[in-house]
């Protein structure tokens, strides 16, 4: 079905788009010790250009130190029905400098163009707001997760910005008892709202100190809105289960009030689902062991960083950065996950050193599926300090975004042999890449009033 | 008039204002040095004081451990003496740790949350 707005007029339809031929990345040089900054790539994905698999345009930031990190657009199938609107601005924050790029990617897909900067020190003075992370838009409107108050600071709450990216001022009513934000994603149909916790920018930034969690300065909670009165209605705790609660995915189909949150450090799944008394209920459906490492005191955590949902909502993946592994499970039924795949690369454990020539240093980190859901993209960092602390030779070696072939019909994934793009070779010297988008939407943008 | 010495840069020396931040006085006489946050609160500014003394009480992002060990947050410190700093990269050796190989102990985390050491 044709219609005038941007994106597609269900999850079904999304899934028959043609096949992605750019992606988008960003990568940073901030904490890196390379004096650039920050910069947006664009990667040739089309197997059939004498290109593919490589970097073939690369947009800098205006300043150093942003930390671009989490990317989001303008307009995504929430303004289907709007013919005055496109996707056409993709949004870069800057989680150190507070500064956020709306960068053209419609004018030339293949070399966009900064169109604005939304100055970081305005957006303080104007919300008391700091640490941008996630983009969502609902309508012709945009709002951004702020993990902190201007001070660095949690709860933070949440910038409202309108289709031409002037500061609105804050979008939530209230934050309740909320004490940390991080992800959030909303299904208008239920009118509900699910954000996340990671911690206070003063705190994550600096790097990751684990004496910290039991301080209770790591969030283990997640927490349900009221999508229309903008407020928070319930929260769960999650205790041991949820300790860092970070991506939140509801399913893509509109009607579904059924969810899913990836709990970091204690690399769990967490589900939710509204039950037949109109009952928010959660539980905790994938639980990933630690493992034993030879040169460690206590066993290695998976760290499960990301989880992201299919266009049709068979599967979920997830990363364990430390372990190295990508994983998807079936999610058919939602309360019974299935183990279907799984793909080595890189990690603490040693299981896949070397993927496609590439001396890896990091793990699986974030990933982007195409709509169709057969290429999953995965980068290898995951933040400038904790990468420092963890996976130390990155700096040398810069990180990499493999692809992984994945099975839509019967489950199942696998390492393709002919794509790695190599961030360690980048003319200005290693950088790290981390979330990646395509032009025409993707798995983590598109939402459905 | 305060000096301050850079140690790896040929122990090149600077004239600054000591009511200044130490970030802004540098980078203003070209000295290009790496920041984020610019409020304290980042660390990616971070310099390892090898002599004199700073002020930096608006810094948030240092624990006990990496304060003991010689790091200042440039954006935010300014100097109370002659200073002599490392800058850049080459002076984080002892600023990251993996967390789970090397824990803090109570008196080295954060200001707001350690102990006092115990003798």
């Amino acid at each position: 079905m044709e219609c005038c707005g941007p994106g597609y007029s269900s999850p079904l339809e999304a899934i028959k788009a043609p096949r992605e031929k750019l992606l988008y990345t960003i990568s940073i040089y901030t904490g890196t010790g390379i004096q650039k900054p920050d910069y947006l790539a664009t990667i040739d994905v089309d197997p059939k250009s004498e290109t593919f698999s490589q970097v073939i345009h690369r947009l800098e930031m205006p300043g150093i130190g942003d930390e671009l990190h989490h990317m989001g657009w303008n307009a995504c199938s929430s303004c289907f029905d709007d013919g005055s609107m496109s996707r056409k601005y993709l949004l870069l924050p800057g989680v150190r400098s507070n500064n956020i790029h709306i960068v053209d990617t419609a004018t030339d897909p293949r070399a966009p163009s900064l169109y604005k900067v939304i100055d970081g020190a305005d957006i303080k003075s104007k919300t008391n707001l700091s640490g941008p992370h996630t983009v969502h838009c609902l309508g012709s409107e945009i709002i951004i997760s702020m993990l902190g108050d201007a001070k660095g600071e949690a709860p933070g709450g949440y910038l409202h910005l309108n289709k031409d990216f002037e500061i609105q001022g804050r979008w939530e009513n209230s934050m309740g008892n909320i004490k940390f934000g991080y992800d959030f994603w909303y299904q208008p149909r239920h009118n509900i709202m699910v954000s996340s916790e990671w911690a206070a920018p003063n705190t994550f930034m600096p790097g990751f100190d684990l004496e910290e969690v039991g301080h209770l300065k790591y969030g283990r909670e997640i927490h349900f809105w009221d999508f229309e009165k903008r407020e928070p209605i319930e929260t769960m705790y999650l205790g041991e289960d949820g300790l860092l609660p970070l991506e939140v995915k509801f399913h893509h189909n509109p009607d579904s009030s059924h969810g899913f949150c990836g709990a970091a450090l204690s690399s769990n799944v967490i589900h939710w689902w509204k039950d037949k008394n109109e009952k928010w209920q959660w539980e905790k459906i994938i639980d990933v062991e630690n493992e034993p490492h030879p040169e460690w005191p206590l066993p290695v955590p998976g760290v499960m960083s990301a989880i992201l949902l299919s266009m049709d909502d068979k599967y979920l993946y997830l990363n364990n950065w430390l372990h190295g592994d990508m994983r998807q499970y079936d999610i058919s039924d939602p309360h019974n996950p299935k183990l279907t795949g799984q793909v080595w690369m890189g990690g603490l454990l040693g299981k896949a050193p070397i993927v496609n020539g590439v001396k890896m240093a990091g793990g699986p980190q974030m990933f982007q599926l195409s709509l169709d859901g057969k290429r999953l993209y995965v980068t290898t960092s995951l933040f400038s300090t904790w990468d420092n602390q963890f996976y130390p030779e990155i700096r040398e070696r810069g990180g990499v975004m493999v692809m992984i072939d994945c099975d839509p019909i019967h489950g199942g994934m696998s390492l393709n042999k002919d794509f790695i793009v190599d961030f360690g070779k980048e003319p200005n010297g290693p950088s790290r890449c981390h979330e990646a988008r395509y032009p025409g939407g993707d798995c983590t943008s598109d939402i459905w009033l | 008039m305060t000096a301050i010495t850079l140690a790896n840069r040929d122990r090149k020396t600077f004239e600054v204002n000591p009511k200044r931040p130490i970030l802004e006085s540098l980078r203003d006489q070209g000295v290009d040095l790496p920041f984020g946050c610019k409020y304290g609160g980042c660390i990616t500014c971070a310099a390892k004081l090898i002599s004199g003394e700073v002020d930096q009480n608006r810094q948030v992002a240092l624990n006990n451990r990496q304060i003991n060990n010689g790091y200042i947050i440039l954006c935010v410190a300014r100097p109370l003496t002659d200073i002599t700093i490392e800058i850049g990269v080459e002076s984080h050796n002892q600023l990251y740790r993996n967390p789970f190989l090397d824990p803090l102990k109570p008196h080295e985390l954060k200001a707001d949350i350690a102990t006092l050491e115990e003798e």
